[in-house]
């Protein structure tokens, strides 16, 4: 996120959140953005399905899966056409907004509103409410960047807050919300096949020359340099365990047999894989291929620290110790860099962890564990142990130097809909699970929230398949079919269906199409077409067996 | 008898609210929202106030495990350790470094990040490492 | 406030070695604080001891004696925490015996913000600082003069942003079923946000608070969707002094109405578990 969370509270006039179901995936954002509506800020939400906050927002409109670039589009050539964009601000801080404006003339709001479905004055109110009423925050999530132009999209949002002035200012911004507790801290880490700690790129040879000078004592051979050939995605390694290429692979705490796009394929290709070693809290679906398995700490029996979406790197604190012989994370790295030979792995504590990310990332420079005690959170850039973090990011200027406007064509989603599989899939989370549901659905009051996964229909729809009061459906797609309840709602849009992804038995992954982002490489999860059967049959009740171990008190705290 | 409550960060998604939990004679009894933290401000949401209750489910792994006649037999960290030292030294002797993968976590602390990719990237010598961010 | 943390921190000083443990607040990393059991041992522990956010330690209390039936405890309690304290002895939650109540009597900027009409504690033979008169809480009054329609409309509008995190109920001292009505799915919709009817959640919490709730407002504090819960509890309070002569936390001896005595007898337990 550009901004910070409580910015919401404080300072912002107006949000547009779109592709989040805010209140579900973020809860405590969402009722941060409910204060700042209770003072007087202005909440528009645009999503496929009426979550809870379209239902208190001031502006809400549903729009078709996939067609957000042809949303913004036409969002920017309204805003420029009636003269409300910020001209001081393209001038000074912006480059290339010919290019662009010339582009999005070509998106009329008729166009537009036969592209997304959302009404021509409805995409007017948007526009004349998001560019006046300063500062306007942006909020998106993974329906964003969960598309074959999730870049697209972003360079979009981008477009739309520059275009307005909305970037570099408190209350504005671009605020990806991040969906797990430490996706930010992982990427900030360097947890990516691209970039070192920082984002500093492996292909720059300084940065090489940096790394392997302070890594000396972990490298094979004190001068053999670190590689600077960009590594693969998740998604292409699994491919590449499939084909042979990749012949081990270590995962640490992650459940690609649930969370991947198109699992019957990840399956194919992990028990492919000639050495698996997972290291986990639970035998997830990974676990289970594994040649090996490892068992971690969870968060309530290590030390260290998560980096939220607002860029805090906040602590997370041992409270008991681990269960039965499992040890945190970080010392089962370190005992296997050391069985390997290597050095530079002889840490005695997180703290001691952070100590050397502070000397190699700059923007992680001042964060030390005595200051994150004293203060609570610090949010990077932080480079020194004077600097107070920064709150938002591009105050005077971009990272880059001048913002670059992005001229965005239209392409439609990798599949669509069509008289085989005429129905448009959509995945996401629901308030009561997380992710692949590995703790969550082993928390017995979550657990007894949700057991099962369902499918979300319109009613118009669920006349058309014949439902006809059944409560179970069949739902498949090119890749692969699932069984699962059904709820009839109003909230989702006609023609669109909705699956929580969180649940093995039903798993709206078997059906999700693989097409990935050209850059980002990231599959297009909130877009695949299916087809919906009726079957007859009531609804399945109670959840899995294995996942009811918990003790059986039921006082409210206690479990 | 000992009753404290340890401050931390909610492990779900990425808000990033504070949660105490409270800690009864080295038990978890609870969760207790932080009052005048800056993002939570002394609320959680349904899975923060359950954030410690598959700490101690009856399926957490509890010794390493190791893949003998086609099933997982329990091991020790020694022996567990040893063999992947010994597998991935052989597979990257015999096909270069690049023909093993690593996948950090969105989950683990950023120190295990770290840790993980200078693993992979010292250790092993490649650059294929990357974590769920996409997913 | 200081002076009032440096009286409370000798008394607890002078208490400890008499007894197990005493309960109070602790000021952690950041200067959060959170309830502690201050131990014989560790007088140092005491350089933290913290006054303010109050927090429910009653809740605590009923942890630790629910170990540890038997320990000599002292609690340090406000007014609202000592009428929680008193009321959940009543329903044999927590035990009065062997233990101490430490009064801490609010300053008048804390009751302003907690809208409370009993700052003071009055069962507590230790107490620290001097009671002051309770203030009006206009919240309620505003809502009490709006007609039925406006109140309906008003809860509609509150309720509609719940997000159905039960901290409310996690964080009340007075809600202490093992099986809670909330969670069971005759009453309200499992597994759905936003509620369907989202004002049955928080009828039932009403009714089920009617001669329990002792107006701590832990549950607003901790409500992510700044509903002003404290409302409907305090006026179903009204209700019940009026109807009922009973206050919470008021009287140690006078049973609360809804509480039924059994005779001695045989008895089969029947219905839930
Ligand atoms: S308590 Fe809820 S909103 Fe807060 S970080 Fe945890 S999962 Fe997210
Ligand atoms: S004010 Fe709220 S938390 Fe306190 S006793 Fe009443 S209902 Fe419970
Ligand atoms: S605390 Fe607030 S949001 Fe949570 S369940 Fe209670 S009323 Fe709903």
């Amino acid at each position: 996120m550009t901004n910070s969370i409580p910015e919401f509270e404080t300072d912002s006039n107006c949000f547009l959140i779109i592709g989040s179901n805010t209140s579900e995936g973020h809860p405590l954002i969402a009722t941060r953005v409910l204060r700042a509506k209770q003072r007087g800020a202005k909440v528009i939400v645009l999503d496929p399905r009426k979550n809870q906050i379209g239902h208190w927002a001031d502006v809400f409109y549903t729009f078709r899966p996939g067609s957000d670039v042809a949303l913004f589009n036409g969002l920017l050539n309204i805003i420029i056409t009636e003269g409300l964009a910020d001209q001081a601000f393209i001038a000074e801080r912006t480059e290339n907004f010919e290019e662009m404006k010339a582009l999005v003339a070509e998106f009329p709001a008729e166009r537009v509103a036969d592209l997304t479905g959302v009404p021509v004055e409805g995409l007017y109110t948007v526009a004349r409410l998001y560019a006046t009423q300063k500062p306007a925050a942006i909020l998106y999530a993974m329906g964003i960047t969960q598309h074959t132009t999730g870049v697209d999209n972003v360079k979009s949002v981008a477009n739309l807050a520059m275009l307005t002035g909305n970037l570099g200012i408190p209350g504005g911004g671009v605020n990806p919300l991040r969906g797990q507790n430490n996706v930010q801290g992982s990427c900030d880490m360097g947890g990516l096949p691209n970039v070192f700690p920082g984002y500093q790129p492996v292909t720059n040879p300084e940065t090489i020359a940096k790394f392997s000078k302070a890594w000396s004592s972990s490298l094979p051979t004190p001068n053999s340099p670190l590689s600077n050939k960009i590594g693969l995605t998740v998604t292409e390694m699994i491919s590449a365990a499939g084909e042979g290429k990749i012949r081990a692979l270590y995962v640490m705490a992650e459940n690609p047999m649930l969370s991947e796009a198109d699992i019957n394929h990840t399956r194919h290709c992990l028990e492919k894989t000639e050495f698996l070693i997972v290291q986990d809290i639970f035998l997830t679906e990974t676990a289970q291929l594994a040649h090996v398995v490892l068992p971690g700490a969870s968060f309530a029996e290590k030390d260290g620290t998560f980096t939220n979406s607002d860029r805090r790197v906040q602590r997370v604190r041992r409270a008991v110790r681990p269960v039965g012989d499992s040890w945190p994370d970080w010392e089962i790295i370190c005992h296997l860099a050391g069985k390997m030979g290597a050095g530079g792995f002889d840490f005695v504590s997180p703290q001691a962890v952070m100590a050397e990310v502070a000397q190699l990332t700059p923007s992680y420079g001042g964060i030390t564990y005595e200051r994150l005690e004293e203060l609570g959170g610090l949010q990077w850039p932080c480079p020194t142990t004077e600097h107070p973090g920064t709150p938002y990011l591009h105050k005077n200027r971009f990272s880059r130097g001048l913002g670059h406007f992005f001229a965005v064509p239209f392409k439609e989603p990798a599949e669509l809909p069509d008289q085989d599989y005429p129905f448009t899939l959509t995945t996401g989370r629901i308030m009561f699970h997380y992710h692949t549901g590995t703790m969550t659905r082993r928390s017995k009051k979550l657990d007894s929230e949700a057991r099962q996964a369902y499918l979300e229909l319109h009613p118009d729809d669920a006349q058309k398949i014949g439902l006809n009061g059944s409560r179970r459906v069949r739902v498949s797609s090119r890749r692969g079919q699932i069984e699962l309840n059904v709820r009839v709602t109003e909230r989702i849009k006609p023609g669109v269906v909705f699956i929580p992804f969180h649940f093995a038995e039903a798993a709206a992954n078997v059906l999700t199409n693989l097409a990935i982002d050209p850059i980002a490489k990231i599959p297009e999860f909130k877009v695949c077409a299916v087809r919906v059967e009726a079957l007859s049959g009531t609804e399945h009740r109670g959840g899995t067996d294995h996942r009811s171990g918990e003790s059986e008190r039921r006082t409210r705290r206690d479990e | 008898m000992e009753y404290h409550n340890v401050l931390t960060t909610c492990p779900y998604c990425g808000t990033g609210c504070a949660l105490h939990l409270q800690v009864l004679d080295h038990q978890l009894v609870g969760v207790l929202p932080a009052k005048n933290h800056p993002i939570s401000q002394g609320g959680l949401c349904i899975k923060g106030w359950n954030a410690h209750a598959f700490v101690n489910h009856k399926d957490r792994l509890q010794t390493p495990l190791v893949r003998k006649g086609g099933k997982l037999v329990t091991a020790t960290w020694d022996e567990a350790l040893a063999l992947i030292a010994e597998k991935l030294s052989a597979l990257k002797a015999e096909s270069g470094p690049d023909s093993i993968g690593v996948f950090a976590s969105a989950k683990c602390t950023n120190e295990e990040n770290y840790l993980i990719q200078k693993f992979a990237r010292a250790v092993i010598g490649t650059n294929n490492v990357d974590h769920c961010a996409r997913l | 406030m200081s002076e009032r943390l440096t009286a409370l921190r000798e008394t607890i000083r002078q208490i400890l070695p008499q007894v197990d443990g005493v309960i109070g607040l602790k000021t952690g990393p950041a200067g959060i604080v959170a309830p502690y059991l201050f131990k014989p041992g560790h007088p140092e522990m005491l350089d933290s001891l913290a006054l303010w956010p109050k927090e429910p330690v009653p809740d605590t209390l009923k942890i630790i004696q629910k170990a540890y039936p038997n320990a000599r405890l002292a609690i340090v309690c406000r007014g609202c925490e000592e009428r929680g304290v008193v009321e959940m002895f009543k329903h044999a939650q927590v035990s009065l015996e062997n233990l101490t109540l430490i009064g801490l009597q609010c300053v008048q900027e804390e009751a302003l913000f907690c809208r409370c009409a009993k700052p003071y504690t009055v069962h507590a033979r230790v107490t620290v600082g001097s009671p002051i008169a309770g203030v009006p809480d206009p919240l309620t009054e505003a809502f009490a003069a709006k007609s039925q329609a406006e109140k309906l409309a008003f809860w509609k509008e509150q309720f509609q942003h719940c997000i159905k995190c039960y901290g409310c109920r996690n964080i009340c001292p007075q809600c202490f079923c093992n099986v809670c009505a909330l969670e069971d799915e005759k009453w309200v919709e499992t597994g759905r946000l936003p509620l369907p009817n989202p004002s049955l959640y928080h009828i039932i919490r009403a009714m089920h608070m009617t001669a329990k709730c002792v107006a701590c407002r832990e549950c607003e504090e901790t409500c992510p969707a700044g509903i002003p819960l404290a409302i409907h509890f305090r006026l179903v309070a009204r209700d019940v002094k009026e109807m009922f002569h009973y206050e919470t936390g008021a009287v140690i001896e006078q049973k609360p109405p809804q509480l039924l005595t059994l005779e001695e007898g045989d008895y089969e337990r029947s219905g839930l578990p």
